[in-house]
């Protein structure tokens, strides 16, 4: 039972990850701009950060759906959900009129409250797989003792 | 020998092996990051030209790669805005210069719609191709994009080149003055 629960929640998180990543991972320049928006990450990091982060929602949204550290992978979706929160909640609270840049680099969802929850409910998913002793079907090479 | 039956739902967080999964995952995203900027044709660079973010464009940048693709599906329709076009433009390019603008506009009227997607390169100095885009939404063309980093960029990625004797004279430029 708690098996499914947790593959559920890998299938989705990871999935949502996935396909957050594809349109950034095609277009860096464009997801640059979307990140600038936000006016929180400074210029020496700002091409860096396009680049690194698509592959690390790419990858680890990955790993999360084939089992693979699967609570490594969850933890860091987790932070990287946390950052995400801060970065829209620091948006609203300077009342930028900006699109989030969650799942596509041209335009898109304005940043909202409705993009606090949504986050927010990721982020509980995250707990199963990053909580529970049995993972779920996978390629982990033992379970967690 | 008695078997137990394990809870349902058992909480177990051990923390090293979290920490060590995770390590693992962003070196592993890290490589491919490497990897995947090393393989691509226009790299973004890794560090970012501040004048490209902070100014206030008229239309909305387009990197060599994307205007590549374009070029290719020969969709959409270049324009030279340099001045000195120093011998060099992206082939079929079409010249819309400041100092001309309005000659300009005359001469390809019969090329250039409101209703066409234009891709308008410069010599790199995006203010100055602003300005231009500036002029043509005045003029009614609303399907625009800025080439970013010009004529070279566009070189630099690989792009087409064809030389053309097209080139300012001073008595044009005198006789409109020197644009927006």
């Amino acid at each position: 039972m708690s098996g499914l629960l947790v593959l559920l929640c890998r299938l989705a998180v990871g999935g949502v990850f996935i396909y957050a990543s594809l349109d950034k991972l095609a277009h860096p320049q464009a997801f640059a701009e979307v990140i600038h928006h936000y006016r929180i990450v400074p210029m020496a990091l700002l091409h860096p950060a396009a680049l690194l982060l698509p592959m690390v929602e790419f990858v680890v949204g990955a790993a999360l759906v084939l089992g693979l550290g699967r609570r490594g992978a969850a933890l860091i979706l987790a932070v990287l959900l946390l950052v995400f929160m801060g970065g829209i909640g620091s948006a609203l609270l300077r009342n930028l009129d900006i699109s989030c840049g969650c799942f596509n680099t041209d335009g898109g969802h304005g940043v909202g409250l409705s993009l606090l929850w949504r986050d927010l409910g990721l982020l509980l998913l995250c707990l199963p797989p990053l909580l529970l002793r049995n993972g779920g079907p996978g390629f982990e090479r033992t379970p967690h003792k | 020998m008695a078997l137990s039956t394990p809870p349902r739902f058992e909480l177990h967080l051990p923390w090293s092996v979290s920490l060590k999964e995770a390590g693992l995952l962003l070196v592993v995203s890290m490589l491919a990051t490497g990897g995947w900027w090393l393989s691509s044709g226009a790299r973004l660079p890794l560090q970012a030209d501040s004048t490209v973010y902070e100014l206030e464009l008229e239309a909305p940048l387009l990197s060599v790669t994307e205007a590549l693709t374009f070029y290719d599906e020969g969709v959409h329709l270049f324009v030279d805005t340099r001045d000195e076009t120093a011998g060099q433009t992206i082939p079929g390019s079409l010249f819309i210069r400041a100092a001309t603008f309005d000659d300009d506009l005359l001469e390809n009227f019969d090329f250039m719609f409101p209703e066409d997607a234009l891709i308008l390169f410069g010599n790199g100095n995006l203010t100055r191709t602003s300005n231009i885009a500036a002029r043509l939404k005045a003029r009614g063309y609303e399907n625009l994009h800025i080439l970013q980093g010009g004529l070279s960029g566009w070189q630099s990625g690989g792009g087409d080149i064809s030389v053309t004797d097209q080139s300012i004279t001073d008595e044009s430029v005198t006789d409109q003055g020197a644009g927006s």
